[in-house]
């Protein structure tokens, strides 16, 4: 986004009141009329209406530009939205907007279908000459039955009136309908309606509900223009299911009736929803593939198939190279593509890396994921056509897996600005259970997969031919606790590396590089001659295969289940590690 | 207090209408885009500011600083 738009939106307070949107719109509109072209998409949009139309544009102006939408304004007189319709020589044609928003009171022309009908013979008048899109608000008004909670002929009046106006305009692809009743009775109408506003300003609506008007004109916007995002990216550990799949097995994710699995259930609702709109939903998931596959095939509460999915890229390679490989295989553009991730680190990477993906920034309660997806703008549409309802059916019917590719994006930015401390230490009697619990839990990033029990642990502690080290790695989005374990038995000539594990979470960012490290430095002061590794397949660690070969560990032997290695201590360099603060603490 | 009251209008039309320095003699008539759509934006302002509720009848009278001033230092007690 423009440096200079994101200034004036940077300068409002938390809770502006319509006086700051004011001045920010009046700044938005000298920057536009400065001639320069700041932002990503620029549109006319004209409105009028039977109240003043003033400040609606101004928190339309202001709403969009958050969009990176820019909005060029006509505001009809006050009072004479039928003439401006009527007259094809009035200022709203002459302005030839993109898009054209009335928003007209239910008294305005008689009763309730008396201005029904005025505004669709309005809007059938302007369907011959008007240029763009004509969007046509229902009425919205206060409910009038506090005094006796009993169905109330006047609203039922307006709801007829309301539903008669979204039949009679139904037919014509030109006309779109803003049901501002439904807006209003979302936000509450007690919250929407402002009678101070009504009385001074001449419109009824409060500040905080002209703010959610603004937004959606913006969406309106981008929805009429074809702007709106087409695919939904989905993680899998704790975004669709809870818990991790590698680690809990089918078994042990939380998903079913009862929390903690109805969160992820009612989020799949939500995301069902969006799918028979003409979504298209994808996988981006760092997991064995198998793993991700027998969940949609075989969890009993499972609402998405693999049907549901478009492609599905689950591996262990980086998020943002995975979301250019999905844009290449369904063919569409990064920025018609939004990622839902619960990990907010990977969320950040792609923020970074890919900064045309939208994100959808889940909370960290997963209760609330299915009302934040649904409150999201990014996939407003004008309308739906037979193809929209089919889309997600139809990819998911082509779906062809390609050969991801390695992308050309570096980490190297990403991985300095989270900001890293890790801290290797000899492990103490506090840290026994977390210990053992990664010996018994890790599965994927585990070069050994021996387990240890807490009594086991402990006994290693004052063991002199034992050493124990922990992990434990922040960052700037907080701290991760102890993530990576390795248990290293000694001889006076040789070292043998017994554990070595990291929790999923963390990999990759060079942590277990680091670990490695304090170990052959140790060695190495400690005058030991030999060093030896081994990786012992399962068939869950997969992803740590050739880690040893990445440290540069000699290989020694291999059969089917086990690779041996060892560590040329003579000649190993200790290494320096750019993106991590280290903290080493009990230096052998 | 008046210290404070003074200080938090200025900083409003400072934010509104980039007046640098606050003067009693400021007023609808003599301040550039302080018109009658933003008389309202500024009463709302108020509203939220001072955590008290104007009446559109005594909002026409609030039009220059001397008025609010005396407006919300009268409410204040």
């Amino acid at each position: 986004m423009n440096e200079q738009i994101t200034k004036i939106l940077d300068e409002m307070p938390a809770a502006p009141s319509w006086l700051y949107y004011r001045r920010a719109a009046g700044q938005l509109r000298a920057l536009a009329a400065s001639g320069a072209n700041i932002f990503a998409n620029g549109f006319k949009v004209a409105f009028t209406g039977s109240f003043t139309m003033e400040p609606v544009s101004e928190y339309a102006i202001v709403e969009a530009a958050r969009q990176d939408i820019g909005l060029d304004v006509y505001v009809a007189p006050y009072g004479q939205f039928s003439r401006e319709m009527l007259d094809t020589q009035s200022g709203l044609y002459a302005f030839k907007p993109d898009l054209t928003f009335l928003m007209v009171e239910p008294t305005a022309a008689g009763t309730d279908q008396e201005t029904a009908d005025h505004m669709v013979s309005l809007a059938h008048h302007w369907s011959s000459a008007g240029n763009g899109t004509l969007l046509v608000c229902t009425f919205a008004a206060p409910p009038d039955w506090p005094l006796h909670l009993l169905a109330s002929t006047a609203r039922e009046r307006l709801q007829k009136a309301n539903q008669y106006l979204i039949k009679a305009l139904a037919n014509d692809p030109r006309i779109q309908i803003l049901d501002l009743d439904a807006l209003a009775a979302y936000f509450g109408y007690v919250n929407a309606f402002s009678p101070q506003m009504l009385a001074m300003a001449r419109v009824p609506f409060s500040e905080a509900f002209l703010k959610l008007l603004g937004q959606k004109i913006g969406s309106c916007v981008k929805a009429v223009k074809g702007l709106s995002a087409k695919c939904l990216v989905l993680d899998c550990d704790n975004t669709l299911w809870g818990g991790i799949i590698g680690e809990d097995g089918l078994d042990g994710i939380a998903l079913g009736p009862d929390s903690p699995g109805r969160e992820f259930v009612e989020f799949q609702k939500a995301i069902l929803e969006l799918y028979e709109q003409g979504v298209i939903l994808a996988i981006n998931s760092k997991n064995n593939e198998a793993d991700v596959l027998e969940v949609l095939r075989r969890h009993p509460h499972m609402l998405l198939r693999e049907k549901h999915f478009a492609a599905l890229v689950v591996n262990w390679q980086s998020k943002a190279d995975n979301m250019n490989a999905l844009a290449q295989e369904l063919n569409i553009s990064l920025d018609s593509m939004v990622f839902a991730d619960d990990n907010p680190v990977e969320r950040q990477l792609l923020r970074q890396m890919l900064p045309q993906v939208k994100i959808l920034d889940l909370p960290a309660n997963p209760a609330l994921y299915a009302q934040t997806l649904r409150q999201t703008d990014f996939f407003t549409k004008a309308s739906l056509s037979e193809e929209d309802r089919q889309r997600g059916a139809m990819y998911a019917a082509q779906r062809q897996r390609t050969q991801l590719q390695q992308s050309s994006v570096s980490l190297e930015d990403f991985l300095k600005s989270l900001e890293m401390v890790c801290s290797i230490r000899k492990a103490e009697a506090k840290d026994v259970k977390r210990a053992a619990q990664l010996t018994q839990r890790t599965n994927q990033f585990n070069l050994t997969t021996r387990r240890y029990t807490e009594a086991e642990i402990a006994a290693m502690l004052p063991d002199k031919r034992r050493a124990v080290y922990v992990l434990g790695l922040k960052d700037k989005f907080g701290d991760n606790g102890t993530v990576g374990l390795a248990i290293v038995n000694k001889q006076t000539e040789s070292w043998r590396i017994d554990t070595f594990l990291m929790s999923c979470r963390v990999i990759g960012r060079q942590a277990e590089d680091a670990l490695v490290d304090r170990i052959c430095r140790d060695a190495q002061l400690s005058n030991v001659k030999q060093l030896t590794a081994e990786y012992l397949k399962t068939p869950k660690n997969a992803l740590a295969a050739d880690f040893w070969d990445k440290m540069n560990f000699i290989k020694t032997s291999l059969d089917e289940k086990t690779s041996q290695y060892k560590c040329d201590l003579e000649r190993y360099a200790p290494k320096e590690f750019k993106y991590l603060k280290l903290i080493s603490i009990n230096q052998n | 207090m008046e210290m404070n009251t003074h200080d938090r209008l200025e900083r409003i039309f400072k934010d509104a209408f980039s007046i640098e320095k606050l003067t009693d003699d400021l007023s609808i008539d003599n301040v550039p885009g302080w018109d009658s759509m933003a008389h309202v934006a500024l009463i709302m302002t108020l509203q939220q500011e001072f955590g008290i509720a104007i009446t559109p009848a005594e909002a026409i009278e609030l039009t220059d600083i001397a008025s609010i001033k005396n407006y919300l230092r009268s409410v204040a007690h």
